[in-house]
């Protein structure tokens, strides 16, 4: 067990990361268990324990009686170094062991900029970072969550990948280490990989040759193992209603960035928006039913204390029993002292009028996503609101007594003009206009917030180059020269930023040693802006010989082999072809959830169905 | 009508590290697990009424901290401190309560004037230590700039701490420190350290000094009565 020097814990800010003894927290004996899980976050402890795939990945192994599962978060800077100097390695909270001692390192992939804090984490554990150098005593490193749709840049890391949904994989994962393990490690590390590789939604990396073109794209990512499937495609859990549920999550002394229950009320989003990869990767939609979410709330409030129930889907608002739900929980929980809140709102008044009845009193500002600024891009992106949606759910939020609002924007999507820029700055100042019309009086705060859009794998827009930093902060400049109200605030992501993203999230096997050189520079937590360090990236790619720009710029052409083709969502790639091309022509596609099918392949192919408790009911 | 109990409660080593703020906010939510009737304030962002005597600093630990809980109705003191102790987080258990009057008692906060605090000190250097302390024990003033994100205020040490007590050991020293809490404020225990340290050339490295609270009283005289006593 390791113990940090009390001189270490007084002098690294908010110690109570590193310290445990939360309540909920399961410690098992090691010697009991017969697979072992180190579930590692590669960012902050307020963050990680906000994340709720590790909570339920948390209660589903610690629930088996031969395997245990405990917490491991990236120490912040002042305590990494710590950490070094005193030889401290990375270890879980629960039993103080190093994470070098399991039989698992689990990494959850939210997004790409946490990549340099894997390999981070590893160097600290003491684990060889590439795969290839570890031995039969090493921990298994894999990495699950929506980054594992493209693997590629992560390849010589990370020992497998579970792809989708981990409700049911882990299981089958948890159990074959334990078999494994009880038969003496039979063939040693490359045997349990090969083990690893029949389980469905597994993608070994090591059993995969990648080969390109003289032009430098690819030719092929090509199964080398008699294990290995040709194509891996995701899990996906049939049936949420079945599925097991944190309801005695971690409860963390420290204020955590969603420091709250989270109720999640469906899976999955059939909007469409061209753009959004979470909407391809976790289709289809199923919802779970309002007495099940009532009964998980109350144990939920009964082993947490928490006074806040937030309501979390990609998009809560489109549950079929939004009304339904929302009063009966607010009726349940009244006395209680809890309340419940809604973290998205669709652009409609009827989100205004429920809005109103989960807040009742506080008035904080609402946020709207209206994404583009003329009908004719948000048509493009298929964001099917129009301005008239907008003016009225504003003007119901004014009247209602809301008086902040907050507008997110993105530039550089695929199609857009100047005009379409014009058009953010005509949007914001048409809200200003609707408080003056609705209360006679100037009054309303909008703040803009423009994120850049990045491509990402599995949607219509994979194809698409992105706009080049020049063009993106030549696009931020023009949109602040517009806003010339000052209860108009508008806020940017730094461009660097996201063409970083643009190329990791798109990116190939090369991507390896540019992601090693960086952190070798001296690259960690590239998502806080206080430590991203962009020259030191460019380094990075100068060492390698490799040109980011061929990652994140260049339009791919239709015929392209994409580093990701090998790694199925269940979505076909002829839809998202089909899509792209209806969206250069600006022609939207409907919601399949009540509409038509749009044969996206997901539930031919995965044998599942949308659950829709708002219709079948 | 609404009763109020007075519990005294530790903060033990599993949660030496947790801020004030983090250790009242798990106490709350223990209360609202235990399903008592918890009051709260009106207005749009009721408040639970729960309040504690003193905050303690991040990295001390405590043998005595107070704590009052109003409820709206009275469920005995035995049903009340059945229903908390298991829902408390490990490091805070409950030594003892009593009822109070629900009106007309002065804040915890308002009677608290001294606290009692054991501090164990490794140190770096031979016998210098005790030589350090009879020296500031000798002092008859000894002024300190106080620093915080509000700006700086000097203070003499002497005015909230007379004494110190010193027992040496073999991990180093135990030092018995009373430090008196007044309306125009106090000092903490890890600033005593430092004025030891950078004033006395106490032989010790201040971060790596243990700290815990011992007591908290109403100090009148010589007389020492707790919180619970009162």
């Amino acid at each position: 067990m390791i113990k940090i020097p009390p001189a270490v814990l007084s002098r690294v800010s908010k110690p109570a990361r590193y310290t445990g003894h939360e309540r909920n927290s399961v410690v098992k004996n090691p010697a009991e268990v017969d697979a072992s899980f180190a579930l590692a976050f590669p960012d902050v402890y307020e963050v990680g324990m906000s994340h709720l795939g590790l909570k339920i990945l948390y209660h589903i192994i610690n629930r088996r009686p031969d395997a245990a599962a405990e917490r491991v978060y990236a120490p912040w800077p002042d305590m990494e170094a710590e950490m070094r100097s005193a030889g401290i390695p990375l270890h879980t909270l629960e039993s103080f062991r190093p994470v070098a001692a399991f039989d698992v390192v689990g990494f959850t992939l939210q997004y790409e900029l946490s990549y340099t804090n894997i390999l981070n984490m590893l160097d600290l554990a003491g684990i060889p970072l590439k795969s290839a150098d570890r031995g039969d005593d090493h921990p298994l490193v894999i990495a699950g969550g929506p980054c594992a749709f493209n693997a590629e840049p992560l390849a010589d890391f990370i020992d497998f990948f579970v792809l989708g949904e981990s409700e049911e994989a882990v299981d089958d994962v948890a159990a074959a280490v334990a078999e494994w393990k009880k038969a003496g490690k039979p063939g040693g590390r490359r045997g349990f990989l090969a083990r690893a590789a029949a389980i469905a939604g597994v993608y070994v990396p090591a059993f995969y040759d990648a080969a390109y073109n003289a032009d430098g794209t690819l030719s092929g990512v090509a199964a080398s193992h008699p294990a290995a499937p040709p194509v891996v495609t995701k899990r996906v859990v049939a049936d949420l209603e079945q599925a097991p549920y944190p309801t005695k999550p971690v409860l963390p002394f420290l204020e955590i960035v969603h420091d709250r229950i989270m109720l999640e009320l469906f899976r999955g989003c059939t909007r469409g928006c061209r753009f959004c990869q979470a909407g391809v990767l976790y289709r289809p939609v199923r919802e779970r039913k309002p007495e099940t979410l009532l009964r998980l709330a109350q144990e939920l409030v009964d082993n947490t204390g928490y006074s806040e129930i937030s309501l979390t889907s990609l998009s809560s608002a489109d549950y079929s029993c939004l009304k339904d739900i929302v009063s009966r929980l607010i009726d349940q929980f009244k006395d209680q002292g809890v309340s419940v809140s809604l973290p998205s709102l669709r652009i409609d008044s009827f989100s205004i009028e429920l809005a109103q009845e989960v807040q009742k009193v506080r008035k904080s500002g609402l946020t709207f996503a209206p994404e583009a600024g003329t009908q004719r891009l948000r048509d493009v992106i298929n964001k099917g609101v129009t301005e008239k949606d907008l003016e009225e759910a504003v003007g119901a939020a004014f009247r209602a007594g809301w008086s902040g609002v907050k507008l997110y924007f993105m530039i550089g999507l695929p199609t857009e003009t100047d005009d379409d820029i014009r058009g953010i700055a005509a949007l914001a100042r048409r809200v200003l206009d609707i408080y003056r019309e609705v209360n006679g009086k100037r009054g309303a705060r909008v703040s803009v917030s423009v994120s850049s859009f990045v491509p990402k794998p599995h949607t219509p827009f994979q194809w698409y180059g992105q706009n080049d930093m020049a063009e993106l902060e030549r696009k931020q400049q023009l949109l602040k020269s517009l806003f010339k109200d000052r209860s108009i605030s508008f806020s940017w992501h730094d461009a660097h930023v996201s063409f970083l993203e643009a190329v990791f999230a798109r990116g190939d096997r090369r991507l390896g040693e540019v992601l090693l050189a960086a952190w070798r520079l001296g690259a960690k937590f590239d998502g806080w802006s206080e430590y991203f360090k962009f020259a030191l990236w460019q380094d990075a790619f100068r060492e390698t010989g490799v040109d980011p720009h061929f990652y994140a710029g260049r339009e791919r052409s239709a015929d392209e082999v994409l580093p990701w083709d090998h790694l199925s969502a269940g979505v076909d790639k002829a839809f998202l072809e089909r899509e792209y091309r209806q969206a250069l022509a600006a022609a939207p596609t409907a919601d399949c959830r009540r509409g038509d099918c749009r044969v996206c392949g997901v539930c031919q192919g995965l044998g599942v169905d949308i659950i829709d408790w708002g219709v079948s009911s | 009508m609404n009763v109020k109990y007075r519990l005294a409660i530790t903060k033990g080593e599993e949660v030496r590290y947790v801020s004030h703020l983090d250790y009242m906010r798990s106490i709350e939510r223990a209360v609202r697990r235990t399903k008592l009737p918890a009051a709260y304030s009106e207005g749009f962002n009721p408040h639970m009424k729960i309040a504690f005597a003193s905050a303690l600093s991040v990295g001390v630990a405590s043998e005595a901290e107070y704590m009052d809980l109003e409820l709206t109705h009275d469920p005995g003191a035995d049903a009340v401190g059945e229903a908390l102790a298991p829902q408390l987080p490990p490091g805070i258990a409950i030594l003892r309560l009593r009822q109070i009057p629900a009106t007309g008692q002065p804040a915890l906060m308002a009677v608290v004037n001294l606290a009692a605090y054991r501090i164990s000190l490794p140190l770096t250097g031979g016998d210098a230590a005790m030589e350090a302390l009879g020296r500031f024990n000798a002092a008859a003033a000894v002024p300190y700039v106080k620093e915080n994100p509000k700006g700086k205020k000097e203070i003499d040490v002497k005015n909230y701490v007379s004494e110190i007590a010193a027992d040496p050991g073999p991990d180093g020293l135990k030092l018995a420190v009373e430090v008196r809490i007044t309306p125009t404020g106090s000092i903490k225990p890890a600033e005593v350290i430092k004025v030891l340290v950078e004033k006395f050339g106490l032989p010790a490295d201040p971060d790596a000094a243990l700290v815990t609270r011992t007591g908290l009283f109403v100090a009148d005289g010589a007389s020492r009565l707790t919180p619970l006593d009162i």
